[in-house]
């Protein structure tokens, strides 16, 4: 298996892998667009009560009775497993959840938990995580700017861009809740993104000769890097989709929101770093190396020119 | 020999090390308080506010502060243990108070800005409404009617509401007050308050003034008699004692009162006030105004037993994927695989001993962290190991090839690790509380994982090569075949 998949011309066929990503990329980007995505309490506001130990069953109509009656055709009521409830409802005061508190503790014989969310508060925690997530790639850029060229650090925001859109667009398509721990799997899928993506470019910087750039030489060169580490690439992504999958089947609601989204993030985050991150940045030096030639063949043309 | 000499003083102290984290987790107290659980694995109410003026002005620094010195007094005047208040940002705060299952309750004490004035009625008007839903159009009514009453002057004067609910009547008495713009008396006339119940067991809130708001209030309660004696009208003078703009009580002043003493009481009813209310009320006025206005941003129950069922499940997830993950490299790497998966217990000890020690409270996004840095400490193992397997390909012997490992692996893992922190310190600086949990554990499990993962399984290796005991590739999962496979491809 390891060695059929080393056996890939992973730069010549660039069109291939582009193309595949491509349409997934169009796919979540349209659904993103389209305003498909869920967006949760925490980016509306609203009020969540959850029951957990109920002793007494009701069905969902039973339960929709049993909450007051100015709140009852506004609230979203599911049933979680055999003996827990979730009622969501539009922003209440704190008397009002009191009041739904109560008379759901009263029919369901259950412990109850809420959260209480106002809008303003909701719109201020969209704006902090799309600062964290802006924040990190800037600072992302700058750190491997420093440590390799700005070629790498420009083919490591492709493999992040494609991985972000994807994860995104996923939950687009799923129409699962975007919470606030989805931004912070989003921040996290980024940075293994990034780790993945290094662990290559550090291969190829090791590689590198010392003579000029040439093409054919340096495109063999990647192909040669990404066969050294594509074993370890799939291994610690084995490694890390076991701990997630098991907060997936294993933790409760919000552990798997975010085991969900780390799911798809570091299986997209493993591709591009290796069919995204490397062909770009194979691509960007032919770019670059065109655009030297280009400068050197004007400096020729006008040798009188300062 | 020099560097097994190394090798094994680094052993030596990751098991002084050990030791330290065993004191620390199962001696100094008993293993089950020893690590700090945050609000949603124990259970309890949060709520997070933000300081805004009337005005709109900007809430500084400094008055966040000192409205989150008046919080932690109200919050401690309920008699909870262990409430958590931060500051968070120039205006906002965030309150946790474990064991609390009222959030209603919570917020009335400590979002309420209680400042006190102290008005003298020049008029007042009284109706009826049916219910909370009516008693909005009924102010409205008698704001109007207040507004042609001759004591109502623009500018000069303010129209304020009470509410009180008489037992055994139905609906709500509001009553508009006309008072002057600027209040008579403020809340720092007062020096404290006590729950009292008069001759009749009526429930009210003694307010003890200061000896200068003391003169003040004789002052007042003495214009206020007289101005009702000059109107012809003796005893109809009134005091409205108002709380954040509502009227709490509206007491006839006959006389002058000395003795610096006033009370907020309920005469229509037996009981005098309810017994939750006159505490919420002896709360905050104990404890004082707050400097600015509270808006609640979010509040949040936890009932203990969702805070255990998500603590078991976090628990089972980690401990269930750690397991799989020891499998898994006992499978890949056999022998290396047993190296990593002694220092990956050290890892998973070590980090506990930290969490002690800091100490750091636990909470749901921590598990997440933790789970995820048990992966990032593998990947170190596993850039490693490649490494090495490869040059065993290449045909160097095991010795050398696992100190090339180390060297080429380790800058790799430097740069990953690096962007690894750079993300959990933005997550850091730029999340909310709820995000902190994990970006802190995360950055701790990847700085740990450095130590465990790079220096422990280096020195256990090298203690273990130098005891002549022999590597084979076949003890490593290296199989001859791809070794002739590299050799091939070299020639």
């Amino acid at each position: 298996m390891i060695s059929r998949i080393q056996s890939i011309d992973f730069v010549g066929n660039w069109k291939i892998w582009f193309t595949v990503s491509g349409v997934f990329f169009v796919i979540g980007l349209v659904a993103i667009l389209l305003g498909n995505l869920n967006f949760g309490l925490d980016f509306r506001g609203g009020s969540q009560f959850t029951a957990t130990n109920a002793q007494t069953q009701l069905t969902e109509g039973e339960l929709r009775e049993a909450l007051p009656q100015d709140i009852r055709q506004d609230a979203q009521i599911q049933s979680l497993g055999q003996n827990g409830y979730d009622v969501r409802t539009p922003v209440v005061s704190e008397a009002e959840a009191s009041d739904i508190r109560d008379a759901m503790s009263g029919a369901l014989d259950a412990e109850i938990s809420t959260t209480n969310i106002s809008p303003s508060f909701g719109e201020q925690i969209r704006n902090d995580a799309l600062g964290a997530v802006a924040a990190s790639l800037l600072v992302i850029i700058l750190f491997i700017t420093l440590r390799y060229e700005f070629v790498f650090a420009m083919a490591a925001m492709a493999a992040l861009t494609h991985d972000i859109v994807l994860t995104t667009g996923f939950y687009a398509i799923v129409g699962r809740e975007v919470s606030l721990v989805t931004v912070v799997a989003i921040l996290t899928i980024l940075g293994y993104s990034v780790y993945d993506t290094i662990i290559v470019f550090d291969r190829i910087r090791e590689n590198t000769p010392e003579v000029g750039y040439n093409r054919r030489r340096f495109n063999e060169m990647v192909n040669q890097s990404i066969r050294q580490v594509v074993r370890r690439s799939i291994y610690t992504t084995i490694s890390t989709l076991i701990p997630v999958t098991a907060l997936l089947i294993f933790g409760v609601a919000a552990l798997a929101d975010f085991a969900f989204a780390l799911l798809v993030g570091i299986a997209a985050g493993a591709y591009s770093s290796i069919f995204i991150a490397s062909p770009v940045l194979a691509l960007l030096k032919v770019w670059q190396a065109k655009r030297a030639k280009e400068r050197e063949a004007k400096e020729a043309a006008n040798p009188t020119s300062p | 020999m020099n560097s097994l000499r190394n090798n094994l003083i680094i052993l030596g102290l990751v098991v002084v090390l050990i030791g330290v984290a065993a004191y620390l987790i199962f001696l100094r107290q008993p293993v089950s308080e020893a690590t700090q659980l945050g609000l949603d694995l124990e259970g309890g109410v949060r709520v997070q506010m933000e300081g805004f003026r009337e005005d709109g002005g900007e809430v500084t620094t400094e008055e966040m502060a000192r409205a989150i010195e008046v919080i932690r007094d109200r919050v401690d005047s309920l008699g909870v243990t262990e409430p958590e208040i931060r500051q968070q940002g120039a205006d906002q705060a965030l309150v946790d108070i474990p064991g609390l299952t009222d959030t209603e309750q919570a917020v009335e004490v400590i979002g309420r800005t209680a400042q006190l004035y102290f008005y003298e009625v020049l008029a007042i008007d009284q109706e009826q409404a049916a219910g909370p839903e009516e008693a909005e159009e009924v102010r409205e009514e008698l704001r109007e009617d207040l507004r042609g009453d001759s004591e109502f002057e623009e500018g000069e004067t303010q129209i304020i509401f009470g509410e009180q609910r008489d037992p055994g009547v139905e609906g709500i008495f509001v009553t508009g007050y006309i008072v002057s713009e600027d209040p008579d008396m403020t809340g720092e006339a007062l020096n404290n308050a006590i729950l009292t119940r008069d001759e009749t067991g009526r429930l009210g809130v003694q307010m003890d003034l200061t000896n200068e708001g003391g003169r003040q209030f004789f002052e007042l309660s003495r214009d206020i008699s007289q101005n009702a004696l000059a109107s012809g009208q003796p005893d109809s003078g009134q005091l409205a004692i108002v709380l954040d703009e509502e009227v709490v009580s509206a007491p006839v002043v006959s006389e002058p009162i000395s003795g610096g003493q006033v009370i907020i009481e309920n005469r229509s009813n037996p009981q005098g006030l309810p017994q939750d209310e006159a505490e919420e009320l002896e709360v905050v006025l104990q404890t004082g105004a707050l400097p600015v206005n509270m808006e609640i941003l979010s509040t949040q129950t936890i009932g203990p037993t969702l805070g255990a069922d998500s603590l078991r499940s976090g628990l089972t997830a980690a401990a269930v994927g750690f397991g799989l993950v020891l499998l898994f490299l006992l499978f890949i790497y056999r022998a290396l695989g047993v190296v990593s998966a002694i220092a990956l217990f050290v890892y998973a000890f070590l980090l506990w001993g930290l969490i002690v020690a800091i100490p750091v409270t636990m909470t749901l996004p921590g598990i997440a962290g933790i789970v995820l840095s048990i992966g990032v400490a593998v990947d170190a193992n596993i850039v490693i190991f490649e490494r090495v397997k490869e040059e065993v390909r290449k045909g160097k012997t095991p010795r050398t090839a696992v100190r090339l490992g180390y060297e080429k692996g380790f800058r790799a893992i430097l740069d990953g690790n690096a962007t690894t922190l750079i993300t959990a310190f933005i997550l850091f600086a730029l999340a909310s509380a709820q995000v902190r949990g994990f970006a802190v554990l995360l950055a701790l499990g990847v700085m740990l994982s450095m130590l465990t993962a790079v220096v422990v399984t280096r020195a256990l290796l090298g203690v273990v090569a130098s005891r002549n005991f022999q590597l084979s590739p076949a003890m490593m999962g290296v199989s001859k075949k791809s070794i002739s496979a590299a050799q091939r491809e070299v020639k």
